[in-house]
């Protein structure tokens, strides 16, 4: 086994040695999707608040018929918020009414502002998820009105959301571009050297010595290439967050667990490639 | 050594061993002639297990090769010392590296196997030119190194395809002296030649193939 190691190290930094400028620009190609991958994850985690906005509610307004006295208002409310547990049913404070009018009804402002809202009847807001169901209250004796529904966090929730999935679908086309950039990388070495393979098989070769010198080849670049990736990854998530933060996403740097799965895919993806590309293409049986 | 029973070998409908019966034993030195095309290095190569037969069994050093497995193949194969009509070297290494190379995958440590190929390349004379890439050398200088490096690992078997091919008369006859040392020392050697001049200077067992079988077995001339 010694053997075998100590020939792996000597062939493959020969074969790396051979190969010039191609190994760090091959490291590098590796690191590019690898990097990129990590750094659409970790911006990724910076939209889940916003994707929890699907789940929150919409705030409809209320109007309630003037004639309800408190006790029925009070009665009103309390039968909404036992109907449906996820409203959160609020009377609008006194203070608040004037303004709250004017956004619904903006031709009421004039009047609102020279009368006060003593004259105004009782506005109640319903926080929720479901702003449709609110506005099917509209039909209630004791409803004047329901009004405008707004399903803006919906909406973002939901890009976010797919935004989200596309991210994460780039992160995993990038992974299988690495995945394929190894094995494409193995393959043309394997190609390269097939004369000096098959020469090794007729004097004796094991399957790990012909082997060790291209896991060798490909696991030294691929060490690079991980150390480049979590560095780029920080450096570019640290210059992103510039341009996050000021939109009120909660930004974090890259998350250790991201940098992890880097270093690890970084360099086991490409041996495993290399595994399964040598099996196909350099253990063939050379008898005729 | 060697023990083939009944072996043929056809290529695309053309028949070039037919049935061929041989018996090696270990120790011996034989030579293996006939014209072109008669399928000397196609037996060669069915020793080692480059080609597969046809038909029939082959047994070297106690295995059978026919049959034989790909993870077995390395075993067998350490046992052989080929030394190859076209050389087979490799073009990217020097001349010593082409036989540490093989001597390291061996299991030889890196001094002992810088020391043995020192030793056999100056014993064929080639250690002035230890750094020189194949391409470099002379055919004869080619087939040297393939010799040396056969060699160098001292194996059971040695199996040369024509290794006279590429040399002058001098190298041949000491090529010849060489092969007949390491035969000496306990090793059997298979020489597949048609150089005649080099059967009549060694009377050792000949094999003449013909017709894709044997058509004289024993010293030569007949």
């Amino acid at each position: 086994m010694a053997a075998v190691i100590r020939h792996a190290l000597a062939e493959g930094w020969l074969l790396l040695r051979s190969r010039g400028i191609i190994s760090p620009v091959l490291a590098l190609a590796l690191a590019i999707p690898v990097s990129l991958a990590g750094v659409t994850v970790s911006v990724r985690g910076w939209l889940d608040p916003v994707i929890d906005l699907t789940d929150q509610g919409s705030m409809v307004t209320v109007l309630l018929h003037p004639r309800l006295d408190e006790a029925s208002r009070a009665d009103w409310m309390k039968k909404q918020s036992d109907r449906h547990p996820g409203w959160k049913v609020k009377r609008v404070p006194p203070h608040e009414l004037a303004e709250r009018m004017s956004a619904w009804f903006p031709y009421l402002k004039d009047l609102l502002a020279r009368e006060g809202s003593e004259m105004l009847p009782p506005l109640v807001e319903i926080t929720t998820s479901e702003p449709e169901a609110v506005a099917a209250l509209a039909e209630e004796i004791s409803v004047i009105a329901v009004g405008p529904t707004s399903p803006v966090n919906r909406v973002v929730g939901r890009a976010a959301r797919r935004l989200s999935v596309v991210l994460y679908a780039v992160a995993v086309i990038l992974a299988a571009s690495a995945v394929l950039l190894t094995a494409v990388w193995v393959h043309l070495e394997v190609h390269r050297n097939a004369e000096e393979i098959a020469i090794m098989r007729l004097m004796g070769a094991t399957e790990a010595t012909v082997r060790g010198p291209f896991f060798v080849a490909v696991a030294l670049p691929a060490l690079i290439a991980a150390v480049v990736s979590v560095s780029f990854t920080v450096l570019a998530v640290m210059w992103l967050a510039g341009f996050a933060e000021p939109l009120g996403l909660p930004v974090t740097g890259a998350p250790a667990a991201v940098l992890a799965v880097q270093v690890f895919g970084a360099v086991v993806l490409p041996v495993a490639t290399a595994f399964v590309t040598l099996g196909r293409y350099a253990t063939s049986d050379d008898r005729e | 050594m060697i023990k083939i029973r009944g072996l043929s070998k056809t290529y695309e409908r053309r028949s070039v061993l037919n049935g061929l019966d041989l018996t090696v034993e270990s120790g011996e030195m034989v030579f293996l002639t006939g014209p072109s095309g008669v399928g000397k290095t196609t037996l060669l190569r069915m020793l080692y297990a480059a080609e597969k037969p046809t038909t029939g069994e082959i047994w070297v050093a106690g295995s059978r090769v026919d049959t034989m497995s790909r993870a077995e193949l390395p075993e067998l194969r350490r046992k052989i010392g080929v030394i190859f009509q076209d050389f087979k070297l490799l073009r990217r290494k020097t001349v010593l590296e082409n036989i540490t190379f093989v001597l390291r995958f061996h299991g030889v440590p890196p001094r002992e196997a810088h020391g043995r190929a020192y030793k056999v390349l100056k014993r064929l004379g080639l250690h002035h030119r230890q750094s020189a890439l194949p391409e470099s050398l002379s055919g004869g200088e080619q087939q040297r190194v393939a010799i040396a490096r056969a060699l160098s690992y001292q194996p059971r078997l040695i199996l040369a395809d024509e290794p006279t091919g590429n040399l002058d008369a001098d190298l041949a006859a000491e090529l010849l002296s060489l092969l007949c040392d390491i035969n000496y020392q306990g090793a059997t050697v298979v020489v597949a030649t048609h150089d005649h001049a080099l059967l009549e200077s060694l009377p050792a067992r000949t094999v003449v193939l013909h017709r894709g079988g044997v058509d004289y077995d024993g010293a030569w001339p007949p």
